[in-house]
């Protein structure tokens, strides 16, 4: 027990006092919030969107009164279409619409290709209505949608969120072992520890523990900082959460022992653990939805074990709802890897022939 | 001259000997090069080539002999669940009731599945729809509505592209009806057009605003990571020293580490710039005067801004970890990889310091992919203004460290 504290005070100072690792693990989270939240926050929604208009000719009250009716929405009029475009280049307003008295036409920023289909859809229900009301009619259908499930009131920021912390899970798992511990073996520090009474499985069990400190520490504050600059409000099942980071970690730190054994030299450990840390981080729908990715992509993404990580956590922070049984499988698969893994990664430890 | 060129191929020598180093600086520009473009490719498509799972529960029975609405939107539903042209796999996946299965169970067990994300949307057409409809088109609004739901899944995209698909089939509904009525002038109906500013004329497509972005971001990973990287684990193995009693001064010592960064920012640039008309059939034409112009102006900022981070980082390690800090702010404030919307204030203020946000709205520019954004002086002035600073505290820490 005395070896297993002296480990594990070793291993938390070591963490601390190693700046890359730190910034990787507490401050990436934090700018990643900050940064996307702030640049993607609003998208999606219709609030706030500032529609530029140019209305001439027939029935140019009906457009106004339309767009009036639709709400949420900043206008600003413009006296030509020469002045609207002025206005969407210099991003004055998001989108707009011109009416020459028989043609509608919607006008849009190319390069806001992320945002242009929210603002297409709100013109397409202008144009249906406007189409309506130029004839003296109002609709006969309302459309209502009704979101079901937990996740009712997410937005872009309140889904990615989740995914932002089971990526720092995973990178804490995967680097303490492929890129901590290979490192170790190096530089030999792991020969000098051989020769002490110290039994591997408490060297593995220290880094263990000390990265699930580590990881709850940083998802907690990353939380805690989404929910006091953005307002973010998740409904966190604790059970769960704990569950879900406990078997991340584990798991990814199995991943990293398959990593430590496939190669042949342990620094390069490190560089295969960057490449499938950042493939999975794109193709997993942490950032961007597997949705709208070709469908090889979405082949690729069912088989990254950080999609199902970010699910998990997705399922715990109340942003999605899934079957309980799924939840339960994931984690039991996740956990199930690292304690298989662990212990190989014991007599990795020891092993002197794979230098 | 020989000095020069020693430190210059040494510079090269060492990036392209560690492998971690040439990961970041050349594999991964390439990786997300193909990444992004792939990802991208079904942006302002509809579902792409996806197939939502879909529910309709249709309670509407009309009376006999009266008008059936509820047929057209079942019909256009049953439409989108057939084989796309060219054979592709078929929008929606449509899921229906049963012979002899009672609705609302079925409802209640499909609005489970949507919830645990089996199904995608659950379309509910309500009993006395089509008589709502006919009675709201002969009377006013206030007393007569007719009802449709759209049910989704909260927290899941694939729900939210599906509502947007039906949206734009249920768009038509009132004037199907209408029209079915008779009450419904054709001549009358309003043409719809759309009309795409911001790309002088030609046509969008993400991988050539992507690939300038990929480049520019390549060139300031190898200034932010490898320059100080180099300099700063070269003076804690005490290598600077050695040099400096040596005849190689200061000036020689920067030219040839300039010489040495533009060597491997061109490799990189031509690696990216291959993998991209090559493979992703990129436009965009870098190899222009201008554009040519704005790359050797990124380089030489990226390069000074690595100095920079030498000199004031007191460690290697110290310098790694400033360089992680600022090199996330400056890629995805910079707009390399997307275009930069509404901000807040101090986010603004931030992107409008960024050397970066200048490099890349210049470049694009000047390739005719897009508009610029900012005053064509400002993308020049800025970077060269940021090189000014940083070189003058660099060479002034340097001397420091010569003197010592």
């Amino acid at each position: 027990m005395t070896e297993l504290r002296a480990l594990l005070a070793a291993e938390l100072r070591v963490f601390a006092r190693d700046k890359a690792s730190l910034t990787l693990t507490f401050l990436f989270p934090l700018l990643f919030i900050l940064i996307f939240g702030s640049l993607m926050g609003g998208m999606g929604s219709a609030e706030g969107r500032r529609l530029g208009l140019v209305v001439a000719g027939e029935d140019a009250e009906t457009l106004r009164s339309v767009v009036a009716q639709i709400g949420q929405l900043e206008t600003t009029e413009y006296v030509a279409p020469a002045d609207l475009d002025a206005a969407v280049t210099a991003r004055d307003v998001d989108f707009g619409l011109v009416w020459d008295g028989r043609t509608l036409t919607t006008v849009v920023d190319v390069r806001r290709f992320e945002e242009n289909s929210a603002y297409e859809e709100i013109a397409r229900g202008i144009a249906s209505r406007f189409n309506l009301a130029i004839q003296g009619r109002e609709p006969l259908v309302d459309v209502e949608k009704i979101v079901e499930g937990s996740g009712a009131n997410a937005n872009w920021l309140t889904r990615v969120l989740p995914g932002i912390l089971a990526f720092s899970v995973l990178s804490a798992g995967l680097f303490a072992v492929a890129g901590h511990i290979t490192s170790m073996k190096q530089r030999r520090l792991l020969d000098r520890l051989v020769v002490t009474p110290m039994h591997p499985a408490n060297l593995v069990a220290a880094v263990v523990v000390s990265r699930l400190g580590v990881v709850f520490a940083s998802t907690l504050i990353t939380l805690a900082a989404a929910s006091l600059v953005f307002r973010v409000e998740l409904h966190v099942h604790w059970v769960r959460y704990v569950a879900s980071v406990v078997a991340a970690t584990v798991g990814s730190m199995g991943l990293g022992t398959a990593i430590a054994l496939v190669v042949r030299q342990p620094s390069s450990a490190g560089s295969l653990a960057n490449v499938l840390s950042m493939t999975m981080m794109f193709v997993s729908g942490i950032y961007f939805p597997v949705e709208i990715m070709p469908a090889f992509l979405r082949a690729i993404s069912a088989a990254m074990p950080l999609r199902y990580m970010a699910d998990a956590l997705r399922y715990a922070t109340g942003v999605m709802d899934m079957s309980p049984a799924r939840f339960w499988a994931t984690n039991a698969v996740l956990l199930g890897l690292g304690v298989a893994l662990l212990p190989v990664l014991s007599r990795y430890l020891v092993r002197a022939e794979r230098r | 001259m020989s000095a020069t060129l020693a430190i210059a191929r040494a510079q090269v020598a060492v990036t392209l000997r560690e492998r971690i180093t040439l990961f970041w600086f050349l594999v991964f520009p390439l990786f997300l090069l193909a990444l992004m473009t792939l990802i991208f490719s079904n942006v302002g498509e509809d579902g792409g080539d996806m197939t939502f799972e879909i529910t309709l529960v249709n309670l509407d029975r009309p009376s006999p002999g009266s008008a059936d609405f509820s047929a057209g939107i079942v019909e256009a539903l049953r439409h989108l669940g057939e084989a796309r042209a060219g054979g592709e796999d078929p929008l929606f996946a449509l899921h229906v009731p049963g012979e002899g299965v009672e609705p609302h169970a079925y409802l209640d067990e499909e609005l489970a599945a949507l919830r645990v994300g089996t199904r995608a949307a659950v379309v509910v057409i309500p009993q006395g729809f089509s008589e709502n409809a006919a009675r709201a088109a002969f009377s006013s609004r206030e007393t007569v509505s007719s009802k449709l739901s759209i049910h989704t899944s909260g927290g899941r995209t694939s729900s939210d592209l599906a509502a947007s698909i039906l949206d734009q089939v249920f768009a038509t509904v009132d004037r199907e009806i209408l029209t079915r009525l008779g009450l419904f002038d054709a001549s009358r109906s309003v043409v719809l057009a759309r009309r795409e500013i911001g790309t002088q004329g030609r046509e969008f497509r993400y991988v050539d605003f992507l690939l300038p972005g990929v480049v520019l971001m390549g060139f300031l990973t190898a200034g932010l990571f490898s320059v100080p990287g180099t300099i700063l684990f070269g003076r804690e193995q005490r290598i600077l020293r050695t040099y400096w009693v040596t005849p190689l001064d200061v000036p020689r010592y920067f030219a040839g580490f300039a010489l040495g960064h533009a060597a491997l920012c061109a490799l990189q640039f031509g690696c990216v710039s291959l993998l991209g008309r090559f493979a992703f059939g990129a436009r965009v034409d870098l190899l222009q005067p201008v554009p040519l112009l704005y790359l050797v102006l990124a380089a030489a900022t990226s390069l000074a801004i690595g100095f920079l981070i030498a000199a004031v980082a007191r460690t290697g390690n110290a310098g790694m970890a400033i360089a992680n800090i600022i090199n996330m702010p400056m890629m995805f404030l910079g707009g390399l990889f997307f275009p930069i919307g509404e901000l807040p204030p101090a986010l603004r203020a931030a992107m409008l310091v960024n050397p970066v946000t200048y490099l890349a709205d210049g470049l694009r520019a000047s390739t005719g992919a897009e508009a610029g954004v900012l005053p064509p002086i400002a993308t020049v002035a800025v970077p060269l203004a940021w090189i000014a600073l940083c070189l003058g505290v660099a060479v002034f820490r340097l001397r420091l460290d010569e003197k010592r």
